[in-house]
């Protein structure tokens, strides 16, 4: 018998096989995409129903004890870390498709239901859900709502955010609420964009309304090969200044062209120090006409080779090289920090000679990947991790940039969230009254502050940001609630 | 009437006491006019673009400034606001738009006024000036609340060419349907062909009657001025519900069926009781205060714990 | 994702198994590919979540017995090393771990009884043959015994196939001569569908391929070998090397799961004397389809229209990375339509004795294929492994939706002899 008074009362809820309390069960949940975090959770509840997710955080509020919902646990930032001693709700069987209205153009799902399978679910009617991150095989909508995910075809539809329409949810202390309505419009303060991209902090998501959008007519993806990086910085500027707003305008430098290519053989011209991805899509007529204009704008940049898909299959190659960029950098070292922030457009080639000479400086490498269109950067630090000293350089040199970003005028992140890896770095973003009012909204939606403990903020203490505030990063390690490798 | 001018005196406003309903340019009595015992706080006196970076796209403004004014500005390089904000002709004010959270038929295509924030800098309840969102593209996500005080603007992409037409199905001419195309002026005209003949006919509109026709729009012209205006949420399938309810008002549907826009001679109370049977919500800008929220209300829980902190003295009034 | 794994501690391939965690940067891209994943939906039932327990357990972290079930309950598929873009190398993983641990394990007696009765059997064909015939007499008793056994029978054919004359030492070409090859013959195959065998001859003969059945050959031991038999497997393995010539332009085989099995002997004999010729054997394995359509074949004369899906054999798809030659060889046959199944990259439930060891899954495994199968309206599936045909065989039978399952030789031969497919 466990003693845990908790996992007694969650024993009542859960039969035998999703109550998981034994070390061999709990341990492959101790981390997420951001493998230098790991925590074992007391228990993980393998939740079947709404019903259960709802008793579950009700009683977790009663016994004060910590939760954090998981999905693929695809999080780039730490953010499904379990908390230690807390308990980790699993979403992956709440994967009902509760409702599929393709007149109104809306999917109602569940948490657990897999960003790809609402645009598979729908696509007999030519429609889809645009928002893709690179992980949208697998990363659940639940996960999406939690983080705001973006994807490369951000740039022109926007966020998860501008893309849910409604949220059935369970806050921290097991009130139910229903936000938002199935119209684009809304009336009163917009409560559906106050949850999503909450980090899991203000509770679960049950049932998600996600509109949906017709499917673009017809794609239209260039690729072109630079011998510079900076050269390529360039042309999205022309781009974005010749008027066109095209669905994704993505660059890749050399290392994470080799990793891509090493993974998935997209065959990306030979020889290239930065390949830009530009697609157009739309309307026949319109696409036609924007590709004009674009063709110009690509040859005035300085390409050395231009390529067109030639059709799907060849545009699924083209994405399929991008899209596996992070996770094919594990070919070329055994360990590296995805790093997440955004920069002004205007100033995307200062940051890259930046980046460049920060990498020269701490000689450790830096593949870049990036959402050009949006300047959103996405260098990955390259590091071998039983080197001593080697992790925490790397850190450094991944602290450095998300600081330059801030300089500039950016963000510390873009779409993978703050999580836990960049918790020390909100107040550097933020002023102190900000981050005392997201805080003050935090205990306003959760009392306890159970949901996702230690998570967005400099402390996982009940008593608020100020007594972490320029303590440096992860605190938690020292109060022994998260540990690293 | 207290009509600040610097942030400074406003957080002093705020500080003082009392119940305050901002306002801006007044365009939408409904949610400007005070009820008794509040005091009227009159924003115009902060106004003024404070940065505007054509090659970003974005610009950030003090919210008492009138987004006509902030239009022209943009014009002159070719760049405009594709939500279409509402009455601003009238004089509307950057921050009662987005207070209001009311978007024209562009927003259809290019999103609502919200999905244009990147950042808002507030004086909260309290009397603190505090600050949420980014001034980049992407963002840390940041809601906008009534209390706005400063804001940056995305503005999307430049007005290549603008076409529209009218289209009258031939069915019982009872209603009109209006599709605005935007876009390359090579690919205008084949677009355009293409959705005649998906609806079996409908005229060409250009210039100025095309710029009259959206203005007409966007300014609610073809509202009764006494007669109350207000937003409802709908979708498509819910036109028809909202359609039984109302023999005696003007209705027009925006942003391909998702907004309905009511002018009605009948009282708050009436329309509040009909959106209720019907389980719709609405926000009322033209007519009596005290009546800004018709219809049901969802996420109330959520609502009442922002606003306690945000406001937990209640200084804001709702109207 | 970083280890402590004490490499010169956990057996030869301790370096092998190390960089495949190493490798592996936990992004979960093999998860929707996994059909254990996909049917459970829990981690540690997922290639990422295994790998972390695999790890945890030869660094200490765990015992072996707390990652066990989870670690059993893996079909071997390899669809997760298809769909990982880091490069994880997962069977180097896995079989070197399953050997370490399988002499360490507690089984129940039944399921001992029915994991001996499997490999005890499967491998000769005489044997296979006997049992087959014993095991249909028990059918009746079936709800008597424990699962294993029970899933044992279900496989079963109602009725084995005529034992057809013995395969000859040498097939002739047909015409000129345009390649020499030694066939594996296999073992289950042999019994279950002897016909796939005289099929692949006629083909190979009607491409100019000379065929010879190398006497003193035995089954390849892939079946031992991912199930943690690395001696048992060593000992199969070694009478092939004696047993196969050097002269022939390809060692082929017809079975997906025996040329997957064969393509790692280098790996099997790591830091053992036949290490060099167990990769050069594994050098010269083709599966069939994919040496005729490096080959090149003439195409069949013109025959009725049909639709048939293709079924991506794991062994085939995912170990051995062969999925265009199969469709290459189809698409040559006038009037054959060839339609794809949807979630293709999932496993059918066979996975060598996996419908034995973990019946259920396999079962909720095979129904959601067979689903997949229904919804492409086709006439007839191809795959090019006999434990799929079973499989599939046996799960549509369950939906009360049969339709032929076939080898793609044997559809070959079909449309060269004429015959309506």
């Amino acid at each position: 018998m466990n003693p845990h008074p908790l996992i007694e009362s969650l024993a009542g809820i859960y039969p035998e096989g999703r109550l998981l309390i034994h070390p061999g069960e709990l341990a492959s949940f101790e981390s997420d995409g951001l493998t230098s975090y790991r925590t074992r959770p007391a228990a993980v509840v393998i939740a079947e129903t709404q019903g259960e997710v709802i008793e579950t955080v009700t009683l977790c509020h009663q016994h004060g004890v910590p939760f954090v919902a998981r999905g693929s646990g695809t999080s780039l930032s730490g953010g499904s870390v379990p908390v230690k001693d807390g308990i980790v709700i699993a979403l992956n069987r709440l994967t009902r498709i509760v409702r599929l209205d393709l007149t109104e153009r809306i999917a109602v799902v569940e948490p657990g239901v897999i960003n790809l399978d609402v645009s598979k679910a729908s696509a007999a009617s030519g429609l889809y859900y645009a928002p893709d991150p690179s992980s949208q095989q697998i990363c659940t909508i639940g996960g999406n709502v939690a983080f705001n995910s973006g994807g490369a075809h951000c740039l022109k539809y926007g966020m998860t955010s501008n893309h849910v329409l409604a949220l059935k949810a369970v806050l921290p202390d097991g009130e139910v609420v229903q936000l938002g309505s199935e119209s684009v419009e809304g009336v009163g303060p917009d409560l559906v964009g106050l949850f999503v991209g909450s980090e899991g902090l203000f509770g679960i998501a049950l049932e998600i309304t996600l509109r949906l959008l017709p499917r673009p007519e017809q794609y239209q993806t260039v690729l072109a090969a630079y011998h510079s990086l900076e050269a390529a910085g360039n042309a999205v500027a022309s781009v974005v200044a010749s008027g066109l707003l095209p669905g994704a305008i993505e660059i890749m430098d050399r290392l994470a062209i080799q990793a891509a290519e090493a993974a998935v053989h997209p065959n990306y011209p030979k020889g290239a120090e930065a390949v830009l991805i530009v697609e157009l899509e739309g309307e026949a007529e319109q696409v036609a006409e924007e590709y004009k204009r674009l063709e110009v704008v690509i040859r005035d940049s300085g390409a050395y080779e231009v390529r067109l898909a030639q059709d799907e299959a060849d545009r699924q190659r083209i994405w399929k090289g991008r899209k596996s960029a992070f996770s094919a950098v594990g070919r070329l070292s055994p360990d590296f920090i995805v790093q997440d922030g955004v920069v002004p457009r205007s100033r995307l080639g200062e940051t890259l000679a930046e980046i460049k000479r920060l990498s020269q400086q701490y000689n450790i490498r830096v593949a870049n990947v990036f959402h050009a269109g949006d300047g959103n950067l996405h260098p990955l630090i390259l590091y071998d991790g039983r080197e001593a000293g080697a992790h925490e350089r790397a850190e450094k040199l991944a602290g450095e940039i998300i600081r330059l970003c801030i300089r500039l005028g950016g963000s510390i992140t873009g779409e993978h969230g703050v999580g836990l890896e960049k918790r020390g770095y909100l107040p550097e973003m933020y002023g102190e009254a900000d981050v005392d009012l997201m805080w003050k909204l935090r205990c306003a939606m959760d009392p306890k502050q159970i949901a996702n403990r230690g998570k967005m903020f400099p402390s996982g203490a009940s008593d608020g940001p100020q007594a972490a505030r320029a303590t440096g990063l992860h605190p938690l390690e020292r109060e022994g609630i998260i540990s690293r490798e | 009437m207290l009509r600040p001018t610097t942030i400074e005196d406003l957080q002093a406003a705020v500080r003082e006491g009392g119940r305050l309903l901002p306002r801006g340019g007044g365009t939408k009595p409904a949610l400007s006019t005070p009820t008794e015992g509040v005091t009227p706080l009159d924003l115009s006196g902060l106004s003024g673009v404070l940065e505007y970076n054509p090659g970003e796209f974005t610009f950030t403004a003090l919210a008492g400034t009138r987004v006509a004014e902030v239009q022209a500005l943009l014009d002159s390089h070719g760049q405009y606001l594709p939500f279409d904000p509402p009455l601003a002709d009238r004089g509307a004010t950057l921050g009662g738009t987005v207070a209001a959270g009311v978007s024209g038929p562009g927003r259809y295509r290019y999103g609502g006024v919200r999905d244009f924030i990147l950042g808002v800098r507030m004086v909260d309840g309290n009397g603190d000036v505090v600050y949420g969102g980014g001034k980049v593209v992407v963002q840390l996500h940041c809601a906008a609340l009534q209390e706005t005080m400063q804001a940056l603007y995305r503005v999307y992409t430049a007005r290549l060419d603008v076409d529209a037409l009218d289209l009258a199905p031939e069915t019982d001419g009872s209603a009109t349907l209006w599709v605005r195309l935007g876009g390359l002026p090579d690919a205008l005209p084949a677009r355009a062909e293409r959705i005649r003949a998906m609806l079996g006919g409908g005229d060409n509109v250009t210039g100025e009657r095309e710029a009259w026709l959206w203005r007409e729009a966007r300014d609610f012209a073809w509202a009764q001025p006494d007669w109350i205006l207000v937003k409802v949420p709908v979708t498509p399938k819910r036109i028809a519900s909202v359609e039984t309810l109302h023999a005696t008002s003007l209705r027009r549907y925006s942003a391909a069926g998702n907004v309905a826009w009511i002018a009605s001679p009948e009282s708050p109370q009436s329309l509040d009781g009909h959106l209720s049977s019907v389980g719709l919500s609405g926000l009322m800008l033209f007519g009596p205060p005290g009546h800004a929220r018709l219809g049901i209300r969802t996420g109330q829980a959520v609502e009442r714990r922002v606003k306690e902190v945000f406001d937990p003295q209640n200084r804001f009034s709702e109207t | 994702m970083q280890h402590t794994i004490p490499v010169d501690r956990v057996g030869p391939a301790g370096e092998e198994m190390a960089r495949a965690v190493e490798k592996c940067v936990h992004c979960g891209f093999c998860l929707p590919t996994c059909p254990t994943y996909v049917t459970l939906g829990q981690e540690m039932d997922s290639p990422r979540g295994r790998i972390f327990l695999m790890k945890s357990a030869l660094e200490g972290g765990l015992t072996v017995e707390d990652a066990l079930p989870f670690v059993d309950r893996c079909l071997g598929c390899m669809a997760c090393v298809t769909a990982c873009p880091s490069g994880v190398q997962y069977a180097e993983l896995l079989t070197p771990y399953r050997a370490r641990t399988e002499k360490s394990r507690p089984r129940s007696f039944t399921e001992r009884l029915a994991r001996t009765l499997a490999r005890e059997t499967l491998p000769y064909p005489g044997r296979l043959r006997l049992a087959a015939t014993t095991g249909r007499l028990a059918a009746p008793f079936r709800r008597f015994l424990p699962a294993s056994l029970s899933a044992m029978l279900s496989l079963l054919p109602d009725e084995l196939p005529p034992a057809t004359k013995p395969l000859p030492r040498t097939y002739p070409a047909e015409g000129q001569r345009r390649a020499r090859v030694a066939l594996l013959a296999g073992c289950a195959q042999q019994v279950l569908a002897p016909e796939i065998n005289w099929a692949t001859l006629r083909v190979l003969a009607r491409n100019g391929v000379e065929v010879v059945i190398p006497d003193g050959q035995g089954c390849c031991g892939s079946l031992m070998m991912h199930t943690g038999d690395g001696d048992g497997a060593r000992d199969l393995a070694r009478k092939n090397l004696r047993a196969f010539p050097k002269d022939v332009d390809a060692i082929v085989t017809n079975a997906a799961g025996c040329g997957s099995g064969m393509k790692e002997y280098g790996l099997l004999f790591k830091r053992q004397p036949e290490e060099a010729e167990g990769r050069a054997f594994a050098a010269r394995v083709r599966d069939v389809s994919e040496f005729l359509a490096e080959l090149g074949i003439e195409s069949p004369p013109v025959s009725a229209p049909i639709a048939v899906a293709y079924h991506d054999a794991c062994h085939l798809a995912h170990a051995q990375r062969v999925t265009e030659a199969p469709r290459q060889l189809l698409r040559r046959i006038p009037g054959l339509t060839l339609l794809e199944i949807s979630e293709g990259e999932l496993c059918c439930g066979s996975a060598g004795t996996y419908n034995i060891e973990q019946p259920a899954l396999a079962e909720a495994i095979g129904r959601r294929k067979a689903q997949n199968i229904l919804r492409t309206d086709a006439a007839m599936v191809v795959t090019g492994n006999i434990g799929c045909i079973v499989q599939i065989r046996a799960s549509l039978g369950r939906l009360n939706k049969p339709m032929p399952v076939l080898h793609t030789m044997e559809v070959l031969d079909r449309a060269y002899r004429g015959m309506e497919n």
